[in-house]
């Protein structure tokens, strides 16, 4: 308690303090319930510190005087607006009466609301994309950061928090939310993490601190190796289809290889047949030859006999004559089929290389889907 | 105007002709032909034709014709010269033709004799020249060593 002789140097104390302390502070010297004297800081005013204000009975400092004993208070920011913390020093006169109270009153913040104008700043810049801090009291938005990269004008200091908001849910719950939200609200998929604050005695829940990043990269990077895991998956299948085209090339050339054989055989069978022809022919011909001498031998009696011999003769020149024909048809034949062999072996050959090739751009796929795969589930963790 | 009637062969590129009253038939060369000892190269022996044994002569190297591989179409002509049998190896017997008697080209007296008088004559049938044998020095020329 201070006794009335030293309320004169309390004031003169007052005077140097009252822009020294951070954040700010008041000092009052009440004679019985009414102000007489008060020392306001610059950054730090409250409507009932005024000279000729009267003090309500229910006051810090009315409690003191009358239980004549110090008393420090916390109080809510349901009384002035802001939390404040009082304390009431009661003032004794010379026979040890209570004359008045000398009274001081600090704004009670938060330390992180207090170091919000130092941190955030910084912190805001420190994400690749920004960031757009911000801390809200009960009901609303009181300090805000964005960064040179992203702002979020919408929810400024002063927005009051709706039921739909994570700081007002964070509230709720009193634990910490991280979500992520969709473009569909705020025009570009973001991140928000919201912690609950409490007071110093960590018993009452008194603000949130939140963070805003844009995850434009992440998102994009996700849809990207989305798009690329099913563009793959159709690039596979089409590898698959030319895979199996490939195969049935491999299989018609195979069969064509051996119809062409087949063909080679007929028209070796058709020359056999045909050297057939030629020894009934060459027979023809001895049996023409030697009626033309038996005719001949017979004098004018075979002069008949002679004709049908001659002509047995040109019967069978004629059936000889077809014989080189039907040779050079079999070899032309031949000759065409080998080629036409000889094409489709290299056919099969690329069908080979064909499948070949497909095989190892299958892996090659199969390997990059599965790096894709990798690719998304990572983009899901950014 | 008379007719003759010719058995064309061939030795080699060239043709020859005889008279078609020499000849008896013309047979495949018989697979079996019966070796003769004491005999000229160019008689190969002999075959048994429907019960009459006939010597094969290989007329090419009696002739001096380079001689060549015996293929499908070689045959073997028999003759029949003076009721003599003769069986001669052919590379061919083409045809039998009819010619004028006119047409055919007699060779000159000293010409024929160097030839031993075998080639009577020369028929010419479009570019082809074909050797007229004479059919009666035939066997004794054949058949008489030198």
């Amino acid at each position: 308690m201070i006794a009335l002789a030293g309320v004169e140097a309390c004031k003169i104390m007052a005077e140097f303090m009252a822009d020294l302390i951070p954040g700010g502070v008041l000092f009052g010297v009440v004679e019985r319930d009414t102000f007489v004297w008060v020392k306001t800081s610059e950054s730090f005013t409250l409507d009932i510190f005024q000279v000729g204000k009267r003090l309500k009975e229910d006051t810090t400092t009315v409690q003191a005087m009358r239980n004549k004993k110090v008393l420090t208070q916390n109080i809510p920011r349901t009384v002035y607006g802001m939390r404040v913390v009082i304390v009431s020093i009661p003032i004794i006169d010379e026979k040890g009466d209570v004359w008045g109270a000398f009274t001081i009153a600090f704004p009670k913040l938060h330390p992180v609301a207090a170091a919000f104008g130092d941190f955030a700043p910084i912190l805001a810049e420190m994400f690749p994309e920004g960031a757009y801090i911000y801390m809200s009291d009960l009901t609303k938005i009181a300090y805000a950061q964005a960064s040179g990269k992203f702002d979020m004008p919408s929810i400024a200091v002063g927005y009051e928090l709706r039921e739909t908001d994570i700081a007002y849910r964070t509230l709720q719950t009193k634990k910490p939310i991280i979500e992520e939200i969709d473009a569909s609200k705020y025009g570009q998929p973001l991140t928000i993490a919201n912690f609950p604050l409490y007071d110093d005695e960590h018993k009452n829940l008194v603000a949130t601190l939140g963070i805003v990043t844009p995850k434009k990269t992440a998102v994009t990077l996700r849809e990207m190796s989305i798009n690329l895991e099913s563009s793959l998956e159709g690039i596979a299948a089409a590898i698959e289809e030319l895979s199996a085209s490939a195969t049935e090339i491999h299989t018609n050339e195979g069969e064509l290889n051996t119809d062409i054989k087949g063909i080679i055989n007929v028209s070796e069978e058709i020359n056999e047949v045909s050297a057939f022809i030629k020894e009934i022919a060459d027979e023809t011909k001895m049996l023409g030859l030697n009626a033309a001498i038996e005719a001949a031998r017979a004098g004018d009696a075979g002069r008949g006999f002679g004709v049908v011999a001659e002509e047995i003769r040109k019967l069978s020149a004629q059936s000889k004559s077809t014989v080189p024909r039907i040779k050079q048809l079999t070899d032309t034949i031949k000759q065409k089929v080998e080629e036409a062999s000889r094409k489709s072996n290299i056919s099969l050959d690329a069908s080979q290389g064909q499948a070949a090739a497909s095989e190892e751009i299958s892996a090659s796929i199969e390997e990059i889907t599965s790096m894709s795969m990798e690719l998304s589930n990572l983009a899901k963790t950014l | 105007m008379r007719f003759l009637q010719l058995v064309v062969f061939r030795l080699g590129d060239e043709e020859y002709a005889l008279e078609i009253t020499f000849a008896q038939e013309i047979i495949r060369i018989p697979e079996r032909i019966t070796k003769m000892p004491y005999l000229p190269s160019y008689i190969e022996g002999m075959i048994d034709l429907r019960g009459k044994a006939i010597p094969v002569i290989d007329l090419k190297e009696r002739f001096g014709v380079e001689q060549s591989e015996r293929g499908v179409d070689s045959r073997l002509l028999i003759l029949n010269i003076e009721n003599v049998g003769i069986g001669i190896i052919v590379d061919d017997v083409s045809e039998v033709i009819k010619v004028e008697e006119q047409s055919i080209e007699r060779l000159n007296a000293e010409l024929s004799g160097l030839g031993s008088s075998k080639v009577q004559g020369v028929v010419r049938i479009d570019e082809r020249l074909i050797l007229l044998l004479n059919g009666l020095n035939f066997r004794a020329e054949v058949l008489t060593s030198r």
